[in-house]
Order: structure tokens, then sequence, then C-alpha cells
């Protein structure tokens, strides 16, 4: 309690239910709730353990071909005369959308759907998940998405820096593999390949189902259905150690078809559960407005193209969590002065302790924190990533105590334990190179 | 109860709880609450105390280019000197969102004004007593028009690298013949920012920014005890008229030089009142050109041009615009391609591809309009521009309602009518010259 009321005295947090979770009721699978009666809208996210871990180093792209597979499953609709439709397209026809996102452990559905319409698109989504069409015809299909999507993601040099670093600072090989796939690899795999990563992990145990919205629409017993979609059992993770480089650089280069050049440091940081979050919280709000701060123009008070050219992103729902340090050469007139000012003032950071109050600081993380969890989608997302990596899925109270808690030793301590050797990627445009 | 009936009946429950002296509770769904400010002017309340952050919105009918329409600019100027001028407490507006937390976002409209301040639930009320001390009690001063300026500038050259928005205040320039829509929102020169002077600013902060024209919108996890906060105004008055824009008689199409290219498509269309073709244009502009689902979207080749399509219906007090602006390369095909989409939908659209189309745009509606953010500029927007009961995202609200009793053959009838042969505007790239820029 002694926190809580630091932290109101500070005046950082506000008044905000906690979610409420279940494991007893869905077999093994743990279900979080967040009522919001204001929202028009019910948000689900369905997490399963059946990500890049599991995927051996020849099977890249075969958790997102599963969960392709799974948005276009033929589903009968409801009412008569309706012929079957993909899943993805179901969900559009009844006022709502789904997608996914393959994490290093787990894929990630989010549907999100008017609230009138929640118990019938949870059910269109319980029986495709339950039983998804591996023909070769909608595998097919799934993979074609999956390459034109690739292509897509090949021009966000952004994404092409964070893969190549995210490879790198995987503990599992594996689980740094693009989470996609490439083209070449979904070339290799095929229904029967999708089928038994589908069986052998899409279970029960370690599934989480956070819900978000107007809960009052979901029937009772629905959450738990989708729960029970799947067979009970638990999974394990393919392990795939990873040999310890030794080269001398920690500089990754690639190009590709952008305009220009995106410089991007990635260092490590702590995950939810640790005592370093809330300071790297307010850590990583400190580096964001100090970039900002350097590269706008001077005296404009709106934001610029200099001011979003470079950026800091605490990605704590990572596994392992990291810190990156952006700068987009396309916005910014001098993006390698920009780029070592940014190092720069990591370092610092890490050599000394904050002079000063740290109380604004701190205000812009909590702010920042605060805005970015708005959506129905980061909320559930959010709640499931703290119930899986703390046991709470109360995020809003914790990250705002931690931040609350945070005394600049603590800010000087986490810099100087996380942010000594970064490892760098330069996306560059073809025919460029780094002298360049 | 026809249309027209229910525009009346909204306007009167308007104009009703606008003038009461306590608050009461608005005929909608949601628990939104409307009531008059201790000093002038008016709020709107749409609490959600299951998030952390608090949207506040401060909205006022401003003419974009002054009160004689002679001084682009100008409305820019006063909006964004008023949140740099120091407060009594010696910090700005901006420096203490700033300092609790939260962002500040000015947006300056041809005929209307909106600030916006997201901040952590907690310091809501700090924040609405200075957003409206800044404004409903202007200290501009040099320093602050100094500031303004240096903004304008930079926003300005920004501008000329951004074919959407660049297309659109051309394509207001050709299809209004008088009023503020025939302005751009920010100074488009050196000489002009500069023969902008502070007394101007300061005269016309104070005309536009009165309490008595202002609407407060309070959203996320935030309640109308607030309001108390404000202990700013001095207005006994009522909102100025809409700053409404006269249509050009025979718009003509135009060929500008410009730093990227671009191609601007506009069509005249029907104003606020008539809810029920301003929500059918705004569905054409869902199932046409949303991100990713729209139909001349995915129509789009990716894999040969990066032609970007962006198309709306903006609701305005009257007349409102449909506005398509093609950027990227191949522009010239993405025209074709917009227009030969148009064609098809002067006709009806099959029952089932029309039913899923509308459930589609009532969730993208929804998703929308989900954020404190988004709710309070949307209450804020069609509050100044005539109707705050047809304001998107309320469910079971007016919008709602009449999205949901369009037909297949009356969403083609408003396409025959209003989206026929646009102005077009060719936004040509030419190489830049020294001292060009403002």
């Amino acid at each position: 309690m002694r926190f809580a009321a630091l932290a109101l005295a500070i005046g950082l947090i506000a008044a905000v239910p906690s979610p409420s979770q279940d494991t007893a009721a869905a077999g093994g699978a743990t279900i979080v709730r967040q009522a919001d009666n204001n929202a028009s809208l019910v948000g689900v996210a369905l997490v399963v353990r059946a990500g890049l871990d599991r995927q051996t180093m020849r099977q890249n792209g075969l958790a997102a071909l599963v969960a392709e597979t799974i948005l276009r499953t033929p589903v009968t609709q409801a009412q008569n005369g309706v012929p079957a439709a993909a899943l993805q397209d179901a969900i559009a026809a009844h006022g709502g959308s789904i997608r996914f996102t393959v994490d290093p452990s787990d894929v990630r559905f989010y549907v999100e759907v008017l609230a009138e319409d929640a118990p019938a698109v949870l059910d269109l989504l319980r029986t495709a998940i339950a039983a998804p069409d591996f023909s070769s015809a909608t595998v097919r299909d799934a993979r074609a998405a999956l390459v034109r999507e690739i292509a897509q993601t090949q021009q966000v040099a952004l994404q092409v820096g964070l893969d190549m670093l995210n490879a790198a600072s995987s503990g599992q090989a594996n689980a740094g593999l693009p989470e996609l796939g490439t083209p070449a690899s979904l070339a290799q795999i095929f229904a029967p390949d999708a089928k038994a990563f589908y069986h052998a992990y899409y279970r029960r145990t370690g599934m989480l189902i956070s819900a978000a919205g107007r809960l009052d629409a979901v029937p009772n017993g629905a959450l738990e259905a989708l729960a029970s979609a799947l067979p009970a059992g638990a999974t394990s993770p393919v392990t795939v150690h990873v040999a310890s480089l030794h080269g001398t650089t920690r500089e990754i280069i690639a190009h590709r078809d952008i305009s220009s050049p995106w410089l991007i440091a990635q260092y490590p940081a702590p995950s939810v559960e640790s005592r370093d979050f809330g300071p790297m919280l307010v850590l990583a709000a400190f580096v964001r407005r100090t970039l900002s701060d350097i590269a706008q123009v001077p005296g404009v008070v709106t934001p610029t193209f200099a001011s979003r050219s470079v950026g800091a992103v605490y990605a704590y729902d990572r596994t392992p969590a990291n810190l990156v340090l952006y700068v987009n050469g396309g916005l910014i007139g001098d993006p390698s002065r920009a780029f070592a000012t940014a190092l720069s003032v990591v370092n610092v950071l890490a050599a000394a302790k904050l002079q000063g109050s740290i109380e604004e600081v701190k205000a812009e993380a909590a702010g920042d924190f605060a805005s970015d969890a708005t959506t129905l989608e980061t909320r559930t997302w959010l709640a499931a990533v703290f119930q899986r990596e703390s046991a709470s899925p109360d995020f809003i109270e914790r990250a705002l105590r931690a931040i609350a808690a945070t005394t600049p030793d603590d800010v000087q301590r986490v810099a100087r334990t996380y942010l000594g050797n970064p490892t760098i990627a330069l996306v560059l445009p073809r025919g460029t190179n780094v002298q360049d | 109860m026809t249309a027209r009936a229910a525009l009346v009946a909204g306007l009167l429950a308007v104009a009703a709880s606008l003038t009461a002296l306590t608050p009461v509770r608005a005929a909608m769904a949601r628990d939104i609450g409307m009531g008059s400010l201790p000093r002038g002017g008016s709020y709107i309340v749409d609490p959600d105390p299951t998030i952390a952050s608090a949207a506040i919105g401060l909205w006022f009918r401003a003419p974009g280019a002054g009160y004689d329409n002679a001084t682009p600019g100008l409305s820019n100027l006063a909006a964004t000197a008023a949140a740099v001028a120091p407060l009594a407490s010696g910090k700005s507006l901006y420096a203490l969102v700033h300092s609790l937390g939260g962002q500040v976002n000015i947006a300056v409209y041809p005929d209307i004004v909106g600030i916006g301040a997201v901040v952590p639930a907690s310091a809501s009320r700090r924040v609405i007593a200075a957003i409206t001390a800044a404004y409903f009690a202007p200290s501009i001063d040099d320093t602050a028009v100094k500031t303004a300026r240096a903004n304008a500038a930079v926003l300005g050259v920004q501008q000329r690298y951004q074919s959407d928005q660049t297309l659109h205040d051309l394509l207001f320039k050709q299809i209004f013949a008088s009023g503020p829509a025939v302005y751009p929102a920010l100074p488009t020169s050196i000489t002009q920012l500069t023969s902008i002077t502070t007394a101007q600013v300061r005269s016309f902060a104070q005309r536009a920014f009165r309490s008595e024209n202002a609407v407060l919108t309070l959203t996320g996890n935030v309640d109308a005890s607030s309001v108390s906060a404000v202990t700013d105004g001095s207005g006994t008055g009522a909102m100025d008229q809409p700053y409404d824009s006269t249509p050009a008689p025979n718009p003509a199409a135009a060929t500008v030089s410009g730093a990227v290219d671009g191609v601007g498509l506009a069509w005249i269309g029907p104003p606020i009142s008539d809810q029920r073709a301003a929500t059918a244009l705004d569905f054409v502009a869902d199932y046409l050109f949303r991100e990713t689902t729209g139909v001349v979207w995915r129509g789009l080749d990716t894999a040969k041009s990066d032609a970007l399509v962006l198309g709306q219906f903006i609701t305005l007090h009257d007349p409102g615009v449909m506005v398509v602006t093609i950027g990227g390369d191949h522009e010239k095909q993405a025209e074709k391609q917009v227009l030969d989409t148009l064609e098809t939908m002067r006709q009806p659209l099959d029952k089932k591809t029309f039913e899923a189309a509308r459930e589609a745009f009532l969730y993208h509606v929804a998703t929308d309009t989900q954020t404190p953010q988004q709710r309070a500029d949307n209450f804020g927007w069609y509050t100044v521009e005539g109707n705050l009961q047809y304001a998107p995202g309320i469910s079971d609200g007016a919008y709602n309602q009449v999205a949901r009793s369009l037909d297949p053959e009356y969403v083609a009838s408003v396409v025959r009518r209003y989206l026929d042969k646009p102005i077009v505007v060719d936004l040509i790239a030419v190489p830049a010259q020294k001292g060009s820029t403002p």
C-alpha cells in the first residue's frame, strides 16, 4: 500500500477498474475480462502457444501459414441460404475484423466486432479454430496472401531493420526468424505440414483469451467455448540453440527498395515483471523526448517531419524485451549526425545520474502509457502481456505504480545495466553503401 | 419521422440543452451529458472510467482567413499563439500539458478551430482550467506570435511535400467562389505570413475564442464535475453562426505546379442537415476508399504502382464536400480507376454485397470512434458544424440509425445526384528554386 499512496500523492494514477481473470472455468486456458459498457464494440485477443519457437529452422513461416489458413477457413453463417465464406470475410460482413500476429512464443488472433454481432462472430471464430480447413486450395491461398504481405513488409525499412535485430538478439534461433517466414521457406511448406503443426501446438493449456468492451453482449460461456475449441494439453518449444557470434562488429546492413536510409539501434530491456520495468519506461520517455527535441526545428510547437523522424520504442511486450532507437533518414537532413547524437545521449545516461527532478519525465512516461492504452486492441493485448508475465492483468495500475516509484538512481542503474552495447541495423536504399 | 423532422427535433434538443444553466442528460444512448459552462459556452462530457487518460477539446466557429476573408493564416496564428502564450502561472498551455505528460493538438480548418489535449486522467482538471484560460482570456504578445509564425512557416514548407493536404486546399479554391473555404489554413508566402501583426492576431483571438463561441468536449476518464475547473470566460451571448462558403457556379479544372505530383477530385455534397445523403456519401467513401478494405484500394496493383488514393466525404454545415486525392505514382491510371468505380456505383449494389458493406461501414465508424481523442474531436466537429446529435460513434445515435436505414437504391441515387463530373486539380512537381519556399 505504501507504493500506492506514493503514486497517488504525485498524481499519476487514475482510478480504473481492474481486469478480472478466470482460469477455473476455461480448462487450462486463462480468460481475462475488461468490461467497458461505454464501448460500441467487443474486442477479443486469443493467444495460443503456437508462435515462432514451435517451428524448426526449416519451418520458418509455418506458424503464420496455419494462422492465415484459419482466417481463410470457410465457415457457414447462421442465416439460411447464406453460402460458406472465409472466416475473415464472414466476420467483415457481420461488422467486424480479424487479424493475427506471430510472436516469438505465441500466435495472437484479434477479433473486433459490433457488440450486437459478437455472439455470431465468436461462434464463427470458434468453429474455424476448432477445425481449420487444411485443404490444398485454402493453404495455397494462405501462402499466396503471406507472400504478398511479405513483399509489402520488405518495403517498410523499420520492419526490415527490426527483423534483423530480433534475429540477432533472440536466445532461440527459431524464435528470431521473420514472423511471416520468407517466400522461399513458405514454398517448402505444404498442407500436411500445416495440419501437423496445428494438431501439435493448438492446445488449450497456456491459451489466453483477453476480452474487452461491451462484454454484456457476449453470451455466458462464449469465451469458455472459445477456449474449449482446442483440445486439452500443453506444448513445449522446439529448442534451437544459436551459436554465439564472435565478430568485432555489431552492425547489420541490408539493402531494400526504399528511398532513404534508416538507422536503428536495439538494446536489451527488462520484461514487465522486472523491478526495472518502471525505470525503463521513464528512461524510454526521456530518450524519446530528447531525440524529438534534438530533431525538432527550434521554436516549433507542432509535430513536424523532423520531430517524427526519430523515436524510441520500449517493446516490453516482446520476448525478450528490447529498447529500439531509430532515425528515418528521409525526414531529416543529416541522419548520421542525429543517430550519433541519440547514441551519445544513451551513453551519457549510463554514465551520469539525471540532474534535477525527473517528475516531468515520469509524467510523460505515464501519459504515454495511458494514452497508448485506449483502443480495445491495445487493452486486450496489454492485459494478456501482464497476465502472462506477472500473473496480474492489471496493466494500468502496475505500470503507473512502477513509474511513480522510480527514482533518478533507478534510471541510472537501468541505463547502466541495459544500455551498454547496442546492435545496430542500417537499412539502405539499393545502390548505396555505409559511406554514402 | 422524416429526416427533416428528426433534424428539427434534434436541433431543438441541442438548443435547449446548450442554453440550460444546469447539466442535462442528452437524449442519447450513451451516458453523454451536456450543459453550459459557468461563464458562457457549452460543454459535452462522455465519461469512460475504464481507461486512464482523458481527452479535452475546445472548439470554435472561426473563419480561417479572418472576419474579412482577407488574411489567410490568421486563425492558425491566433490558435497557436494562444497555446504558447504564458498563462498566469507563467507556463503556457503547451508547456503545461507537456509537463503533465500530455500532448496538444491544434487543428485549424477554414470555418472552425479545434484545440485538443490528451492527458493522464489525473491531470484533467488542471488542463481544463488552463485550456479555457488560454483561449477565453488570451494574453497574446509578440513572442507568442513570433512562435506561431515560425510554426506556420515550417508547417507551410512541410505541406508542400504532402500532396493530400495541398490538393485539398487547391480543390476547395476551385469549387468555392467565396467564403473562408477559398483560402488555405496556412499562409502561402513569407510576405503573407509576416504581414500579419500581433494586434491583428490578438484582436482575432479575442473575437473568435470567446467563451460563448466555444464548446468544451470532455471524454475518457473525466466527469461533469470537472467543468467547475473553468474559471474564465465572460460571455452571455451565443455561438457565432456557421461560416459557410458559397460554391462556384461554374467551377473549373486546374493544373498547378508544386513540390510533388498528385491528382485531386472534388464534388459539392449535401449539407449536414441532409443526414441521409451525407451518411450515404460517408458510406460510399468507406466502401470505395477505406485503407485495406476499400474496393478502389484493393483494386490497386501494389506490385506495379505506389499510388495512394484517399477519399472522404467532409461533413460541413453547408455544403459538404467529397474529396479524393491521389499521390504516389501512376496517378492518372488510379484516377481512371476511381472514376470507373464511381460509375458502377450509379447503379444499386446487389442486396448481399450492400448489406455486408453496410455492416462493415457501421463497424468502421465504431472502431474509428473508440478512443477518447477520437470521440472528443467528433463531438467538437459535429457541434460546431451544426448537429451534435448526428455525431458518429454514438451507439444507437442518429448517425447509426440513418446508416442502418440506407438501401442500395438510395445510395445509388445519391451517387447520381452528387458524384457526377468532378472538379479535377492536377498537381505537377517542378524542381525547387532557391527562395521559393515560404
